[in-house]
Formats: C-alpha cells, sequence, structure tokens
C-alpha cells in the first residue's frame, strides 16, 4: 500500500470515530480512485467500528457514539460496494439478517436501533419496515437467503404475533434455515422460550451480540 | 370526585420569552416540516381546511391560524363524567385529580419478579383502586394490561368491563386492533365516559389504526388525549427544549384534527416523554430531566388554555425501595407544583412493565400529601396567631393545651394511612413493620369490606356480557384469535366465580 | 471571573424564579406579626452580656426575667445589613463555599448512631466508622459543607466529649467547611482547633421554643464576632406544642426566635456572614414526638423561605433530612425528597439531605451515598432547561422528518444528551432481563460498591501537617481536663475515655 492509500485508509478510519458521514464517503470514493481493495476499505472501517463497540462496553462510550458511528460507515458502504460489484468481488458479509417490526405494531425506533448496529457491525440487514406480515417475513428470507430473522413487538397486544411467524416458518418447512432472535420491551426470555425463538435480548448492543453468537455457530 | 384545587401560582421553570420561542418553533415545525398521517380520509378533511397536503407522502402542513384557532376552540376547562355522578371531574384550570399508572404485568413482593395476574387479582386490584381516597381516575390497561388465558387481542375490552363493573370512578380505554368500537358502546351501555388516546410515532407521524381510533371517539363525543410518547434523544431532539418542540408539534397535529372532526372536543395534552437511556436503549424513567420536561411542558400547554395530563411517575427500579419512592416522588412533586391537571401515580413499578395494588396504597399517600400542599396555607389573624404567641410566651410556655391547636393541627397535618408512624420503640415491639408490611394490610382490609358504589344493574352487566361476546366473535372470524386460544379462554370463561365482579 | 471564585464550591445555580407559597401581601403579614412578637411579647435571653448589648442599642430589657423586647427598626437595619451572599474558606480552597442568592448547595443530616443495614438496629458507631463516614462525605460532590456530628462521637467518649473528638475527625478527615455547635460552649475548643489549621467554620448558635435563648447558644454570637466566623443560626420548633399549630404562626415564631441571634451578630459586627436554619416540624399528636416527613415540613419551608428571601439572609432546609421511616425503603425516600425538593425550588440556599435514616437517631455512608443522587437531581433541576436555536433545534427536526427519521445518531445528540441528563451514579438503570442476570441489584447494592470504593481510593486533600495534628491534640487535652475539672465528666467515663484513648494510641499524659 501507497503512503497515498494509507492516508485514506486512515480518513475511513478517522469518519468512524469522528461521526463524519461526509468525510467517509468522500475518503470511500478516494479510495476506489486511488484503487484501494474495497474490500480492505470495508474492514478497515469494521474494525474501527469493534473499536468502538468495545468502548462503549467498558463505559466509556454510548448509544449515541454506537450509531453516529454505524451511520458514518453507511456513507461509505454503498459506494465500497458497487465498487465490489464492478471488480465481480463478494465480501462475505457475517450473515443476511430481515429484520421488521410485526404485524399490527408500528413501533421502530428499538428496530432502528438494532439494524444499525448489525449492519455496522458487518451484517446485511434487509429492513422490511413496521407492521410487517408473516408472509412478508418469509417472502423476504427466502428472497435474500437470511440466515436470522430479527422481529420487534412493543406490546403485548402484537407480542404474540412473533410466534405466529415461527409457526408459519415451520409451516413453510424453513424453520430450520434461520435463527430467529426477538425483541421489545415486553418480551422476555420466557416468552422467548416458549415461542420457540432462538434468543431475545433487551438491549440494542445486546442483540449484536446475540446475533454474533447464535450465526458463529452455523 | 374532590380532587384538590392548587391555590397558588404554579412552579415556572420558563419565561414568558421562552414559552414565546418555543410556540414560535413548534409553529415552524408545524407549518414547514409538517406532520405524516396515514390516513386518506383525515388528509381530506386536512385538506378540506386549509391546510398544505402532499398525498405522496402523506406529509399535513399547518397554517399558523388554523393551529391558533384550534387551541381557542378546545375548552380550557370541562366537565367529564363518570359512572357515578359524584365521581364526576372538572379538567383545567387549577385543579389536579391523580390517576393509577399502570404496568403489564404484577410482581411478586418477595422475589420482585414479574408474572402475568390472574382475572381474580386483576379485579381484586380494580376493587383496590376503587377503594383508594386519591385515585380518581382509573385509566386503560389499569391495574394491567391483562391478565392469565385471555387472548391478548382481547385484553383492552376484558380489561374495561373489568373496570366498568368493579369501580364507579372515570376510566378510560385505549385502542387496538379496533377494539375502540367495542368499548365504546360498553361505555355508553353503562352511561359512562370514556378518554382515549391519540398517540403520535414519534417523530411527527400517525398511523392509521391511531387515526381511525380517534375519528371514532371523538365522533362518540368522548375525550381525546393526543399524546407524544417521544424519546428524546431517539425520537426526538436529545435536548428538553426540542423535545418540546416536535412533541408539542405532535399534539397540536392531534388536537388540530380532534377540532376539525368535532369542534369543541374536549381535549387534554399529554406528556408521556422520556429521555433515552443512552446505555441500554430502553427510556430513562425516574430521571430528573422528566420533572424538566414536564414542568415545561404544563407552563406551556396551560399558556395555550388547554388541561394537561402528566407527571408519569414510572421509576426505573424494580421493586418497592428507596430508589423508587425518590424517583417517583420527584416526578410527582414537580407535576403536581408545575401545575398538572391530572397525574399518573398510584400503583406503578419499574417503567410501563410492573404494577403492584400495594404499591398503589402506599402511591395513594403521596397524592395525598401533594394534593394537600396545593391547598396551601391560610394566612390570618387566626393563623399568625400574634395573640396566641404572646399568651404562651417564651419557655415554659406552650402550645399543647391551646384550644387554637386542637382546631388547626388537624387542618393543616396530613396523616398518611400506610406509613411508619411510630417510634422507634414502638416499632420494635410491633414488628419492625416498614410501609410495605402496612400497605399490604391496608390492601387486604379494602380487598375484604369495599365495594363498588353502585353496582352495575342487571341489565347494565347483560349488555357488558353481550359486547364482549360480540368482541370475541369478531376476532374469532378475523382470525386473531387462535383455536388454542379460544379454548383456553373458554375455560376461563367457565370457571366458578366468573367475572369476579 | 478569578481562579479562585471558579474553584470554591457553588452549588448549583437556581435559574428560575423561586416558588412562591404566599402572596406579597401575606408575606408582608407574617413579616409584621413577626415584629410585633419580638416588640411586644419579647424573647428571653439567658446570657447577661447580650442583655447589655440590646440594652445599649434601644431594646427594652428586663435584667430580672431576661426578656428583651426588640423596635421594630433596629430589627429591619440588622437583617439588612447581613450580606446576601458570601464565601466560607475551606482548608482546601477548591472546598470553599459559597451561599447564597441563587446557588443551591446541600450537606449531610446528623445521625446518632450507625444503623445496621440487616436488622435496621441502631448502635453507637466505633472510631473508624465515624472516620469512615467523614470520609465518604468528603468525597461526595453534592456534599458542599458537613454539619456537625455526623454520628454523635463514638464508642468509649463521654458524652461531653463527643463532639469534640468528632469535630476532630470531621477537621482532620474533611477539608471541607463544618460546623461547630455551642453546647457547653465546647465552640471554645473546637473554634481553635480550626484556627490551628486554618479553617473557618460556622458557628452554631440554637434557639429553644418558644422564645428563649440559653447561654451557650448565645456565646457562641460572641465567638463567632471574636474570631469573625460566619453563624448559621437553628431553630427547631414544634407546631402544636412550642409553636403555634398553623403553619403561618410557626413561621412568625421560628423567625422571631432566629432574629435575636442575627441583631445580637450585626451590633457586635456590623456585616457579620449568617445564615439561618430551619428544623421546625409538625408534632405527631398521637406519639408526642415530632411528626418527621409530614408534609407540613414542606409547606412551612416553603412560606419560611419566601419570607427570608425578602429579608436577603441565605435559608438552610434542615427539617428536608428527617424521616419517621426506620429502614432505608420507599418511605424514607418520598419523606426526605419532597421537602429537598420543594426547599431548593422555593428558595433555600442549602439543603440538608445526606446520610440520615430515621429522625435524627441513625445516619449510614451509604445512605449518603444514595442521597448524593438524590441532591444531584434536584440540582439538575433547579439549572432549569436551556432555550436557544441550537437546543430548539428546529432545522435538524427538519432534516429527520417523521418516521423513519431518529435522532439518535445525529452529532446534536451526541453534543447535548450528556448535559441534559443526569445519570444516576447509585440506582439500578438496567432492563428487567439485565436486572436478574446482575443479580437483582438495587440501589443499596450499588452504593455499598460505591461506599467500598471511595474507602479504598479516597485520601482527604491536603491531609494535616503534624504540627497540625499536633496542635488539635493539645486543645482536645486541655478540653478534657477542663470538662473534667468542672465536673462534666465522671470518674468511670474518665477511665474508659482514658482506655480508648490507649487503644487509639492517642494516650493522654
Amino acid at each position: 500500500m501507497t503512503a497515498e492509500q494509507k492516508g485514506i485508509i486512515d480518513n475511513l478510519r478517522k469518519a468512524i470515530f469522528e461521526y463524519n458521514v461526509d468525510l467517509a464517503q468522500e475518503s470511500a470514493k478516494e479510495a476506489v480512485e486511488k484503487g484501494i481493495d474495497p474490500i480492505e476499505a470495508l474492514n478497515a472501517m469494521t474494525v474501527a467500528i469493534k473499536e468502538i463497540g468495545d468502548a462503549f462496553g467498558k463505559g466509556e462510550l454510548w448509544l449515541p457514539d454506537l450509531v453516529g458511528a454505524s451511520d458514518a460507515m453507511q456513507g461509505a458502504t454503498p459506494v465500497l460496494e458497487d465498487e465490489m460489484k464492478r471488480r465481480g468481488v463478494h465480501r462475505e458479509s457475517l450473515g443476511v439478517v430481515v429484520a421488521g417490526t410485526v404485524f399490527g405494531d408500528i413501533h421502530s425506533i428499538g428496530k432502528t436501533m438494532v439494524t444499525t448496529l448489525l449492519t455496522a457491525a458487518g451484517y446485511r440487514v434487509e429492513d422490511l419496515g413496521v407492521n410487517v406480515k408473516a408472509e412478508v417475513f418469509i417472502e423476504a428470507i427466502k428472497k435474500h437467503g437470511a440466515d436470522m430473522l430479527a422481529m420487534s413487538a412493543l406490546m403485548t397486544t402484537t407480542m404474540t404475533e412473533q410466534e405466529k411467524v415461527i409457526d408459519a416458518l415451520k409451516k413453510e418447512g424453513i424453520r430450520e434455515r434461520v435463527k430467529v432472535m426477538i425483541g421489545g420491551a415486553a418480551v422476555t426470555d420466557e416468552f422467548a422460550e416458549e415461542i420457540g425463538a432462538d434468543g431475545y435480548d433487551p438491549t440494542a448492543p445486546g442483540a449484536v451480540e446475540l446475533a454474533r453468537k447464535l450465526l458463529e455457530k452455523q | 370526585m374532590k380532587g384538590f384545587v392548587r391555590n397558588m401560582k404554579p412552579l415556572d421553570v420558563l419565561t414568558g420569552e421562552q414559552i414565546e420561542q418555543i410556540h414560535s418553533a413548534t409553529l415552524h415545525v408545524l407549518r414547514k416540516t409538517g406532520v405524516r398521517f396515514d390516513s386518506k380520509r383525515a388528509l381530506q378533511l386536512f385538506e378540506k381546511n386549509g391546510c398544505m397536503v402532499d398525498h405522496d407522502t402523506n406529509r399535513v402542513r399547518f397554517p399558523e391560524g388554523l393551529v391558533e384557532e384550534c387551541l381557542r376552540r378546545a375548552p380550557s376547562r370541562f366537565h367529564v363524567r363518570a359512572r357515578n355522578p359524584n365521581n364526576d371531574m372538572v379538567w383545567g384550570g387549577n385543579t389536579i385529580y391523580f390517576q393509577a399508572l399502570s404496568g403489564t404485568r404484577t410482581v411478586d413482593l418477595d422475589t420482585w419478579e414479574p408474572r402475568t395476574p390472574t382475572r381474580k387479582e386483576y379485579y381484586d386490584a380494580v376493587t383496590v383502586l376503587d377503594g383508594l381516597g386519591h385515585v380518581a381516575i382509573v385509566p386503560w390497561y389499569t391495574p394491567w394490561f391483562g391478565f392469565k388465558h385471555i387472548p391478548p387481542v382481547m385484553a383492552m375490552p376484558e380489561g374495561l368491563a373489568a373496570r366498568l363493573r368493579n369501580t364507579s370512578k372515570f376510566t378510560c380505554a385505549g385502542y387496538s386492533m379496533g377494539c375502540e368500537v367495542f368499548n365504546i358502546q360498553m361505555a355508553q351501555a353503562v352511561g359512562a365516559e370514556l378518554r382515549t388516546m391519540m398517540a403520535a410515532s414519534p417523530p411527527l407521524t400517525f398511523y392509521e389504526e391511531t387515526i381511525d381510533a380517534a375519528f371514532r371517539i371523538v365522533e362518540a363525543g368522548f375525550v381525546l388525549l393526543p399524546t407524544s410518547g417521544c424519546v428524546y434523544g431517539g425520537t426526538a431532539p436529545a435536548t428538553i427544549a426540542g423535545s418540546l418542540v416536535s412533541g408539542n408539534a405532535e399534539i397540536i397535529a392531534g388536537l388540530v384534527f380532534a377540532q376539525l372532526v368535532r369542534p369543541g372536543t374536549r381535549v387534554i395534552a399529554q406528556d408521556f416523554s422520556f429521555p433515552q437511556n443512552m446505555r441500554t436503549g430502553a427510556p430513562a424513567f425516574g430521571s430528573i430531566e422528566i420533572s424538566l420536561h414536564q414542568a415545561a411542558f404544563n407552563q406551556i400547554w396551560h399558556s395555550y388554555g388547554i388541561p394537561t395530563d402528566g407527571g408519569v411517575c414510572y421509576p426505573n427500579s424494580k421493586k418497592i425501595d428507596y430508589q423508587a419512592g425518590y424517583e417517583k416522588a420527584i416526578i410527582a412533586a414537580i407535576g403536581a407544583l408545575s401545575g398538572t391537571n391530572t397525574l399518573w401515580i398510584q400503583g406503578a413499578m419499574y417503567g410501563e412493565l410492573a404494577f403492584h395494588p400495594v404499591q398503589a396504597v402506599i402511591d395513594d399517600d403521596i397524592a395525598g400529601m401533594l394534593g394537600r400542599f396545593l391547598e396551601g396555607i391560610h394566612v390570618n389573624d387566626e393563623t399568625l396567631a400574634v395573640k396566641v404567641i404572646d399568651e404562651v410566651g417564651p419557655i415554659p410556655g406552650h402550645y399543647l393545651n391551646q384550644p387554637h391547636t386542637r382546631k388547626w393541627w388537624k387542618q393543616e397535618q396530613f396523616i398518611p394511612s400506610a406509613s411508619d408512624r411510630l417510634t422507634h420503640s414502638e416499632w420494635l415491639k410491633q414488628g419492625k413493620k416498614d410501609c410495605i408490611e402496612i400497605a399490604k394490610e391496608r390492601c387486604e382490609a379494602i380487598c375484604n369490606t369495599h365495594k363498588v358504589d353502585p353496582p352495575l344493574t342487571e341489565s347494565q352487566e347483560q349488555d357488558l356480557e353481550r359486547i364482549l361476546k360480540e368482541a370475541r366473535e369478531h376476532y374469532r372470524k378475523k382470525e386473531l384469535l387462535s383455536a388454542i386460544e379460544w379454548e383456553e379462554y373458554q375455560k376461563d370463561l367457565a370457571s366458578p366465580g366468573y367475572p369476579y365482579s | 471571573m478569578i481562579k479562585e471564585e471558579v474553584m470554591a464550591l457553588r452549588g448549583f445555580l437556581r435559574r428560575f424564579k423561586p416558588f412562591e407559597l404566599i402572596t406579597e401581601e401575606q408575606v408582608e403579614q407574617i413579616h409584621e406579626g413577626t415584629l410585633d412578637v419580638l416588640a411586644e411579647s419579647g424573647v428571653k435571653i439567658y446570657n447577661d452580656e447580650a442583655l447589655k448589648v440590646f440594652k445599649k442599642n434601644g431594646c427594652t430589657v428586663d435584667f430580672d426575667t431576661k426578656l428583651v423586647r426588640f423596635p421594630p427598626a433596629l430589627v429591619e437595619e440588622c437583617l439588612r445589613k447581613c450580606p446576601s451572599s458570601f464565601r466560607v474558606k475551606a482548608r482546601n480552597p477548591d472546598h470553599d463555599l459559597i451561599l447564597g442568592l441563587d446557588h443551591v448547595v446541600f450537606f449531610n443530616f446528623p445521625g446518632r448512631d450507625i444503623v445496621d443495614l440487616k436488622t435496621w438496629e441502631s448502635r453507637p458507631p466505633s472510631r473508624q466508622e465515624h472516620i469512615d463516614l467523614v470520609t465518604v462525605l468528603d468525597a461526595l460532590p453534592t456534599v458542599h459543607f458537613i454539619n456537625n456530628y455526623p454520628y454523635f462521637g463514638y464508642r468509649g467518649i463521654p458524652e461531653n466529649m463527643k463532639e469534640m473528638e468528632g469535630a476532630a475527625i470531621r477537621l482532620a478527615h474533611s477539608t471541607k467547611v463544618t460546623m461547630e455547635i455551642a453546647n457547653n460552649d465546647i465552640d471554645r475548643f473546637t473554634f481553635r482547633m480550626a484556627k490551628a489549621i486554618s479553617t473557618e467554620l460556622f458557628a452554631n448558635p440554637n434557639t429553644s421554643s418558644p422564645l428563649t435563648c440559653y447561654t451557650d447558644q448565645t456565646n457562641a454570637c460572641f465567638l463567632a464576632a471574636e474570631y469573625d466566623l460566619p453563624s448559621m443560626i437553628w431553630d427547631g420548633a414544634t407546631a402544636g406544642s412550642t409553636a403555634p399549630a398553623s403553619i403561618a404562626g410557626a413561621v412568625i415564631t421560628s423567625s422571631a426566635e432566629l432574629i435575636p441571634y442575627i441583631v445580637l451578630l450585626q451590633l457586635l459586627k456590623p456585616g457579620a456572614r449568617v445564615a439561618v436554619a430551619n428544623l421546625a416540624l409538625p408534632q405527631n399528636m398521637k406519639t408526642g414526638a415530632p411528626a418527621f416527613g409530614d408534609i407540613c415540613v414542606s409547606l412551612h419551608l416553603a412560606a419560611f423561605n419566601q419570607v427570608w428571601r425578602k429579608y436577603g439572609i441565605p435559608t438552610v432546609a434542615s427539617s428536608s433530612g428527617v424521616s419517621n421511616s426506620k429502614v432505608i425503603g420507599f418511605q424514607l425516600a418520598y419523606e426526605k425528597t419532597i421537602p429537598s425538593l420543594i426547599a431548593a425550588i422555593s428558595g433555600a440556599s442549602a439543603v440538608q439531605i445526606h446520610s440520615s435514616v430515621y429522625g435524627e437517631i441513625t445516619s449510614h455512608p451509604v445512605q449518603a451515598i444514595l442521597d448524593d443522587d438524590i441532591a444531584a437531581m434536584i440540582g439538575r433541576f433547579v439549572e432549569g432547561l436551556e432555550v436557544s436555536e441550537d437546543s430548539l433545534a428546529v432545522d435538524l427536526i427538519n432534516k429527520v422528518g417523521p418516521i423513519p427519521g431518529h435522532f439518535l445518531g445525529q452529532a446534536h445528540t451526541r453534543r447535548w444528551w450528556n448535559r441534559e441528563q443526569y445519570v444516576t451514579e447509585s440506582a439500578d438503570r438496567l432492563t428487567y432481563p439485565e436486572w436478574k442476570n446482575a443479580g437483582k441489584k438495587n440501589d443499596i447494592d450499588y452504593a455499598k460498591e460505591r461506599m467500598e470504593q471511595i474507602l479504598s481510593t479516597h485520601t482527604v486533600q491536603p491531609p494535616l501537617t503534624q504540627s497540625e495534628e499536633e496542635e488539635i491534640e493539645k486543645i482536645l487535652h486541655e478540653a478534657r481536663e477542663y470538662f473534667r475539672n468542672e465536673g462534666f465528666i465522671s470518674s468511670s467515663e474518665w477511665q474508659e475515655y482514658m482506655k480508648t484513648l490507649q487503644e487509639e494510641g492517642r494516650a493522654q499524659e
């Protein structure tokens, strides 16, 4: 790597640490221009994200820092992914996650936090939004070859929809293909076990750790 | 229902200029950014009344004149009708009423772990709330979101039925899966009014289900409670001032909606917002910022001449302990002193996830204390007592045997019913009871002796049961109620003692 | 602003107009009533030196009955002479205290004994436990100064030496400003100790209700003038027994009891620094004890603060620190928090809250740590909210728009959230599953951890020099001999005392 290229990589990292979406995008463009391997560029940012995650774990940084860093990464990712496509290379994502808030429920901030952090951590996330019916989840799982389904339900009246989706996965014969992670303020470990989900975590950063654990086993 | 009257000016945390700045910023957001309404019917209504509507993005932008006109149209004081007219209230101005605050589940008072309550526990808890002297309102989801053996889709109607049966105090109902249709019918069957919320989905969004329910409630002539449940730093700006702007824009949009559907609709504005816990992502219940937000909110909305509903006393502690005590007391005290017209306190434990009737008994004392505080003090010749002071003089003089003392101590003091007031030695002798132990005894006593006044008539009870049956069939037909859920539900309905009213 | 100003403990700044319980006219009526009582009923002052001063300055004095009647003009003049804000110098200038105007500070409420956190029963503390409590108070950021006591001495000390030994501990283990009681004139010794280590402290004349000032308490005013020290005057009436049962009347008697000391202090040294503390409580009409935690406390404090703000003299809320609960639990919290909060928003300059459990009987460092969070929360509240272009964030709201927009990743959020929020240190802030995984830790568990951490890492800055330590010990030695000779310490007490000192390595020759 030339000194100039190293400087660009440093800028990409800087963009993460300074939560600077514009710098991330500019540096990604420069990286492409200067012939830097897009996978290497993405990996450099992923390492920076992980450092921020470690600082969060130590209590030095907070959720806005995690999300700010993730957003900055999103400034660079589309540019680098386009370059990967152009080169015909493929970056191993840690996994494909289909995410959404279940049918009857329109709360999104929790899901948004989780999908943002999952993306930054290196997962490919297909966010289906809110009020998502079971058949829509199933279609997306098939279409994107998902490894994980992440469902959110804030209310007790909609919590049980998560069980319906899992039952639908079974009926469709694809339950074994995906790990199912659920979330929402009223959800509990017992409920997750009862309905046959693979895991549950009450916090957004915790959800990323859980995803790592569940998908590593595969 | 007596409630309390605040006999002094409320606590003001903002200057007049600051209120103007916030109001101006709110109007600007309503005008420039607008609010998203996912309902064709609502969009048409707004457009017809002078708003700028973008039908592609469902964005409604509000002209300032319309906003201020609708704020004027909404009444600043209004009467609300309970099942028992003695429990009617007047909301607005300088009155305050306390209301119970719900949680999803009950709590084991030894392990502090939550669990779903039974139907009997539900009904008994409503009885306790009916029996507590300072609970004026038993709102939606109270005491809990639902109870065992009933399908979630029936939680709201079953909960409302329990409240209409076991309390004659004013109650409320929420909406979900269109259940407000049945709620309205039940309320009308027993001659009660309802208050229902119109909850924005922050930032700046109202979903179809919410809007549909709001249409129904307003058309039925009931009270609407527009609310922003924004979380500052998440679904609203991280600043208290900024979250007030964003949240108030949402609430004003709801208020304008109500006035356009039915001019003169009774509206009470709710502050149900919290800061974001920046470690867990959950709302930071019990935080001091809630009180700053609340105090400013009350001040702003009273400047609009609209009654306020706030002081949502959720602690972050999972136990009935010191932390829960100070978290609830601060929110309650500031809510009361800054002039909220209704205040949520009795019964709530952690977040929105737990409630216990024993907690409600303890909280009822806080309500009584704050109500006493708001009544203020008398300053006149008799209370200034200069003559009595002269008569008693210095030591060895004292006031214990004075007629003045016999008259005034009772008027000044508020004696709580569930607190430890013993001396140390009495306390040791009587088993070291703390407020939880005392409240448990009181809770049991209320359960065993209190009767709702008046009980439902036989025909009212029949109507309720008929409407519930219709709701059950309706959800079964829509397949929102599975066969397994139905079976379990049926068993519960057939249990001896049903419905436990 | 000079660096010295910035370094002092200014507490929190109240940024909105104080809450007013009563009208201006009603404040006037209370003031008129107070002047009336002082001019017509008078106050008994058992101190001949003071009587002479009063007589010389125009009061009507009866040297037989000790009754003094105060002319209104003299009263108002002396009230005017008091500074509305002042600094008290600590041993470490970072701990200088600024009191008055819109500053709100907090401090601890004493308890005689330490409480057992399992059985909730009380016992006298050991010397080390006394030191530990003072160490914790020195470390806590919202303890802006330290009350006398905070336990009443420790085991093995005769009654009359308890507070003096306690004073020595405070002076050695904290550099925060403290105060000293006047009982039996022990302040004659403790003021010398303070001078020897170059710190100021508050003189502490107490009133006796109704309408009485005793000799030793009044002597404290003379000492304060001699040493040029500030005074924190304490009133502790019980409404319905030693004060009228009506709150308006009780505010009059509190004021009428405090004012004679103020007059004396201003006559001795015009411009003397003065603060007034209110520990007025209603009477529990079943038990005869004070009704700690009653809502009357808050009403009284609010009215009292409003009246004294008119006088421009810093007020201290003391009755905010006492509760009737024997356990650290829900009742203790609301009984202490409500009056503390109401005092702070109604204009108190200092609010007493940390460390007390039941009444004035028990105290614990864990409690002090829990109260640190409450004080910080109340402090955050009085500082209000900023309304500015940046905080209103209208452009940002427009940029984010409706759902799916959100504010979490915004620079504005990162910049502001920590300024707006106070994150509690010793509270359960977890969700249910996290809480279960953490072993269901609650506030007391967190506070215990924080206490361990403070005790293992915190050191007083700067520690006393060896000669300062020796000087204090010398004064204690003198005090012991004096009280022994005056008959305040019996032989058996003396023997036990000497044994205690020997065990501590401080044997008296």
